[in-house]
């Protein structure tokens, strides 16, 4: 990950956390989002070898697409206990995203976890073009 | 969305029935409390809860009311079985969060000097915070048996009595669990994750029983003062966020299908008659059971490192299950409507049940007084135990508050907090604390919460649940 790629903001929530994403195109915006919850999850540096994992799935719309974007990012945290190093997004459509993820495993030494998300929601989601760039507002229940 | 509110009287606020709303809104609340509530969104959710098809009487909310996500935290909402709906949302995705209170016969000015060595070794007993994996690994046969069979699982490998089970809402196994209806992710997620606290909200606390508003239903409740008691607060852990989370998903994709509209994605729910509404419901119950199991083991450990600790005997630590309630659930309850019995699918989001005196599902033991209704408040100040009372019945489906509510956001209360060493502070007012998480202590300041004292006061006030005891912590730990 590019450090400059991390850039987000936090929304004000009163029992949860969440986030806004901003991106001149919609593969970075994706890819912003997962860096964010990532950033919000784990401190630490994240390295340690590579464990690369290949993701497509579905959705309804974009907003839907990023809900579960983000969930399949915080499954392979909380079940396989993978923290996104890069991630490579081959195609992106309303319904549909492919991507490959490079990963590192959690080690508690190296990585300290900072914030337990619950989950993903889908409260007041918007992802959307404003001004001619992407924007995300992403609620997790923390 | 502007929202008009009307006070009724001084423990009751109506949301009048405009737009999509197909029952008015009716918020429990203060004189104190009140002026808080109209700042965040939490009204709104009150309102979009009572567009949904089905709803009986009220969208209602209790004095902890704060904005959650779909509906607010605090909500309650009843639903027809023939014409309602089932919302996971209006359950969370901590399934079944809830809180366990465990008397001793210990006083606790005996155990104040040796309350960091304790607090100490029960931090190292209790898996704390995420990415700690618990002691216990299930394979997925016995992550089955947990779901099905919840707080009993536990009991049967020797964590915990029989009379743990009577002292637990549901005996700690709720019915029509069905351990195929939840997907293997959730499994995945929930294999090593039994016997943790989680972080956030949740905590161990170490407590002096400080006042007893009501001697005759604390003595039934074997509570009094200056008695040491431990609360545990937890729930399903990564097991039912991830149902959830499944669950969401199914009914967000299909919910227009029965020409449901939503005024918020996150409210995705299926009609209560669907076979969808079936399968989450039986999934719900394993996550329910799950926490039940969940709580009945970190029980079982705190035990075990008290009589370790203090070199004490089982019959002299006396340590005993009060009740273990849930406050994220939903359940199908009989309630009268209208002069009428009605089985209706009741939603507590972050609410407590509260039955009567006389109900059938109050154990036999309190059955003269009414089932104990746990309340925490904030690590910084004190806990309740209430007994559930008739006007729940009649005005909330035997519902009544769940906890302090936050009043602060997260980032809210770091930023309030810059510069400070929460831990220390605690201690000087005789709070022992230990923690893992960097800035959770910050987060979970008592400042970011409302006092929960004004909350219990509003339920007691409203008559749906009755003040009996109030607790102080002595230690605490977090994730």
């Amino acid at each position: 990950m590019n450090p400059s790629e991390l850039t987000y903001q936090i929304i004000d929530h009163a029992a949860d956390m969440g986030i806004i994403v901003q991106a001149a195109d919609i593969k970075d915006l994706f890819m912003r989002a997962a860096y964010a919850m990532t950033d919000i999850m784990v401190e630490g540096d994240i390295k340690g070898k590579p464990v690369r994992r290949e993701l497509t799935f579905e959705g309804e719309d974009l907003p839907d697409l990023m809900v579960r974007w983000l969930g399949e990012v915080l499954y392979l945290f909380e079940a396989e206990k993978l923290i996104v190093r890069d991630i490579e997004i081959t195609s992106i459509s309303e319904i549909g995203l492919e991507s490959v993820l490079n990963l590192a495993r959690f080690r508690g030494g190296r990585h300290q976890i900072a914030r337990e998300i619950k989950a993903v929601t889908y409260h007041q989601i918007s992802v959307e073009r404003k001004d001619g760039e992407w924007e995300a507002r992403i609620i997790f229940d923390i | 969305m502007d929202i008009k509110i009307k006070k009724i009287d001084e423990w009751r606020y109506l949301i009048p029935k405009t737009g999509a709303m197909r029952v008015p809104g009716l918020v429990f609340s203060s004189p104190d409390l009140a002026p808080n509530i109209k700042d965040d969104q939490s009204l709104i959710q009150v309102a979009n809860v009572a567009t949904l098809p089905g709803i009986i009487r009220y969208s209602l909310a209790m004095p902890d009311i704060h904005w959650g996500y779909g509906f607010p935290i605090g909500g309650v909402a009843a639903f027809d079985m023939d014409e309602g709906v089932i919302s996971p949302g209006g359950v969370g995705y901590d399934i079944n969060c809830g809180v366990r209170l465990v008397t001793t016969a210990l006083m606790a000015r005996e155990i104040r000097p040796r309350i960091k060595g304790l607090i100490s070794e029960l931090f190292k007993a209790v898996p704390t915070g995420v990415g700690s994996r618990g002691r216990i690994r299930l394979s997925r046969k016995e992550a089955s048996e947990v779901a099905l069979k919840g707080a009993l699982w536990a009991v049967k490998k020797g964590m915990g009595t029989p009379e743990d089970l009577e002292r637990t809402e549901d005996r700690g196994a709720m019915r029509g669990a069905d351990p195929e209806a939840v997907s293997e992710r959730a499994y995945k997620r929930g294999h090593d994750e039994l016997g943790t606290l989680g972080s956030g909200n949740h905590f161990l606390e170490v407590q002096e029983v400080r006042e007893i508003y009501d001697r005759r239903v604390a003595q039934v409740f074997n509570l009094f003062e200056g008695q040491l008691t431990v609360l545990i607060h937890t729930g399903s852990r990564g097991f039912g966020h991830q149902i959830c989370d499944d669950f969401l998903k199914e009914m967000g994709t299909r919910v227009s299908q029965w020409g449901i509209e939503l005024p918020d994605r996150q409210l995705a729910c299926a009609p209560l008659k669907s076979e969808l509404a079936g399968r989450y419901l039986s999934a719900m119950a394993c996550a329910a059971n799950y926490a039940w199991a969940n709580r009945q083991i970190l029980m079982h450990w705190t035990r075990e490192v008290f009589e370790r600790v203090l070199q004490i005997s089982p019959a002299d630590l006396g340590m005993e299950l009060l009740y273990d309630v849930c406050h994220n659930i939903a359940k199908i309850e009989t309630h009268l409507v209208d002069g009428r019995q009605m089985k209706l699918c009741v939603h507590r989001k972050g609410a407590t049940r509260s039955l009567p005196a006389g109900h059938p599902s109050v154990p036999e033991r309190y059955g003269t007084v009414g089932q104990p209704v746990l309340i925490p408040g904030d690590m910084g100040t004190c806990s309740y135990v209430l007994a559930g009372a008739q006007g729940a019945m009649e005005e909330t489906f035997g519902s009544t508050c769940h906890g302090a509510g936050r009043l602060l956001s997260r980032k809210k209360a770091i930023e309030a907090t810059k510069g400070r060493a929460i831990h220390r502070e605690l201690e000087d007012r005789g709070i022992f604390v230990q923690s893992r998480g960097k800035t959770t202590l910050r987060e979970e300041v008592s400042e970011a919460y409302k006092d929960v004292s004004l909350v219990v006061e509003a339920v007691h006030m409203a008559g749906l649940a009755t003040k009996v005891a109030k607790m102080r912590p002595l230690g605490v730990i977090k994730g």
